[in-house]
């Protein structure tokens, strides 16, 4: 069996007394597409960050094609460039053009020269059918538009993965399915993925792998299907059930025929308590670490 | 009351002879400033605790203190550790040193006011810290800092009169030589208000021409 591209060893992560990862281990294998779910605050964003790097992880081991990332002897931004993050707000460099916003990371990471990083950059931008834009400024494109741009970069790079956190979460109803159907035609091609997403229709067609996750710890996984259709975890059920409610709800033809059993049932508050007492424990920080803030100390 | 204007046409190229060397004085700190104001702003955000003590000490000695004290301890102070320095030299020096503390906040201000994601997005691409700061952040920061920039090089201009008082021949000090021959006090610091004024309203049309210039199209303030 071949080796996992991205490969996760009981993977912790706390920030302060908040643990958001308690014990991931996951495997990513080549031309994989793993779709990760579950509610928000269930830390999935701080997974994929994690396998880039941005968010050091407490405990566990993080392997790139079996080599540890954390290791003395391995230079992340060799992995960090083989293994690049979509974010949710784009985050494209605003005093750039669409065509400089691809090939500045080429130039300084791999070395290429300017014109060949441009071509590069122009058959980047035909590829998610924006060649019109490559001397727009970011603040000149919509979203959707954006969005394509920065899924563009990170495939000039030829990365062996992508990580895909929450890619349309930011965006209007309408230009959803203009970034999703670049996504899906990448999953297609045989990129390697990781997403995280609530695009539920996404996952179902495209993954080959779903993860469900909640307060930080991985509930189910399994194929599309499995999941999907019939979960058996008690908090993969409510979750899909949830999510699915919702899309009726949204359909203003449908009658609302189910909903009064859903709303008061179990697991819908229960994220509300652990944040109530997190706030708390940051204003107790805050008190304790105030005076010596006020003298500029860290 | 009798003012007699014509002693400023009298005086003339002395009087601009000082205007000279106040924008030379003026000039030289501002690039000194902004240099140094670079290197103490980027050590300010270091997370190495040595780099960000000494950064954050030299800002607020040099913020708390007056700059008049400065320069008479540079002048008059360093000699006894054996550091002569000319009167020019001191004054500039002095100036260049006090405005590096201000233009390192400046230039704090500026990189803490890019969203943290440009970071991280050029970080996850295998760009170096330095690669990111140099192409990515400074750029932008500096282009949002301009009028802060702006402020801090007119007060330049204008403090730069303080070097009159170890012995530098600038616009103040020439005036008071004038003054000291003719006595029309009136006369002759209305004059040099005016040329005062004329070289802080060039710098703040030019720093204004330049912010537009490289205004990001499709941003408030780019078109």
């Amino acid at each position: 069996m071949a080796t996992p591209i991205i490969e996760t060893k009981d993977l912790r992560m706390a920030f302060g007394d908040n643990e958001v990862l308690k014990g991931i281990s996951m495997q990513v294998m080549p031309s994989q597409c793993v779709v990760v779910i579950g509610p928000s605050g269930s830390g999935k964003s701080t997974l994929l960050r994690c396998m880039n790097h941005l968010n050091e992880p407490t405990g566990g081991t993080i392997l790139f094609e079996g080599h540890d990332i954390a290791a003395e002897d391995i230079d992340i931004n060799l992995i960090r460039a083989q293994m690049i993050m979509v974010f949710q707000s784009f985050n494209l460099f605003m005093h750039l053009t669409a065509k400089k916003n691809i090939s500045l990371a080429l130039m300084k990471v791999k070395g290429v020269e300017q014109a060949e990083a441009e071509d590069m950059a122009l058959k980047m931008l035909a590829k998610v059918g924006l060649s019109d834009k490559a001397d727009a400024y970011p603040g000149q494109l919509s979203g959707g538009q954006q969005q394509r741009v920065a899924i563009a970069r990170a495939m000039a790079m030829q990365p062996k993965a992508l990580l895909f956190d929450e890619p349309t979460s930011a965006l209007d109803p309408e230009l959803i399915g203009e970034v999703l159907d670049v996504m899906k035609r990448l999953a297609l091609e045989g990129m390697t993925m990781v997403v995280v997403t609530h695009e539920m229709g996404f996952a179902r067609e495209m993954a080959d792998h779903v993860i469900f996750m909640d307060q930080g710890v991985i509930c189910e996984q399994g194929p599309p299907e499995e999941i999907f259709v019939n979960p058996k975890n008690e908090r993969t059920k409510v979750f899909l059930k949830r999510i699915l409610c919702q899309v009726d709800a949204m359909d203003p033809l449908k009658p609302n025929y189910e909903d009064t059993s859903l709303e008061n049932g179990n697991g819908t508050c229960e994220t509300a308590p652990v944040a109530e007492q997190s706030a708390k424990e940051v204003v107790k920080n805050d008190a304790r670490t105030g005076l010596k803030r006020w003298f500029g100390l860290r | 009351m009798n003012l007699d204007w014509s002693v400023i046409p009298e005086n003339f190229w002395f009087l601009m002879d000082g205007a000279k060397l106040t924008l030379i004085i003026a000039i030289i700190a501002i690039l000194f400033g902004f240099a140094g104001g670079i290197l103490l702003g980027m050590a300010r955000i270091s997370k190495n605790r040595a780099v960000y003590g000494i950064s954050t000490g030299y800002i607020e000695a040099f913020r708390g203190t007056p700059l008049l004290v400065q320069i008479f301890l540079i002048y008059f102070g360093l000699p006894s550790l054996g550091l002569q320095f000319t009167p020019l030299m001191a004054g500039i020096l002095a100036l260049s040193l006090n405005s590096a503390a201000y233009q390192a906040e400046i230039f704090r201000a500026g990189v803490q006011s890019i969203p943290k994601g440009q970071m991280e997005a050029s970080r996850s691409m295998g760009m170096t810290y330095n690669q990111s700061m140099f192409h990515v952040i400074i750029p932008q920061a500096l282009r949002n800092s301009m009028p802060t920039y702006t402020n801090e090089f007119i007060t330049l201009i204008k403090d730069s009169s303080l070097v009159m008082a170890i012995g530098v021949l600038e616009l103040t000090y020439s005036a008071k030589d004038v003054i000291a021959d003719t006595f029309q006090p009136f006369v002759l610091y209305i004059f040099i208000a005016v040329v005062y004024f004329v070289m802080t309203f060039s710098t703040s049309r030019i720093m204004r021409f330049v912010e537009r210039k490289f205004a990001i199209p499709g941003t408030m303030g780019g078109e």
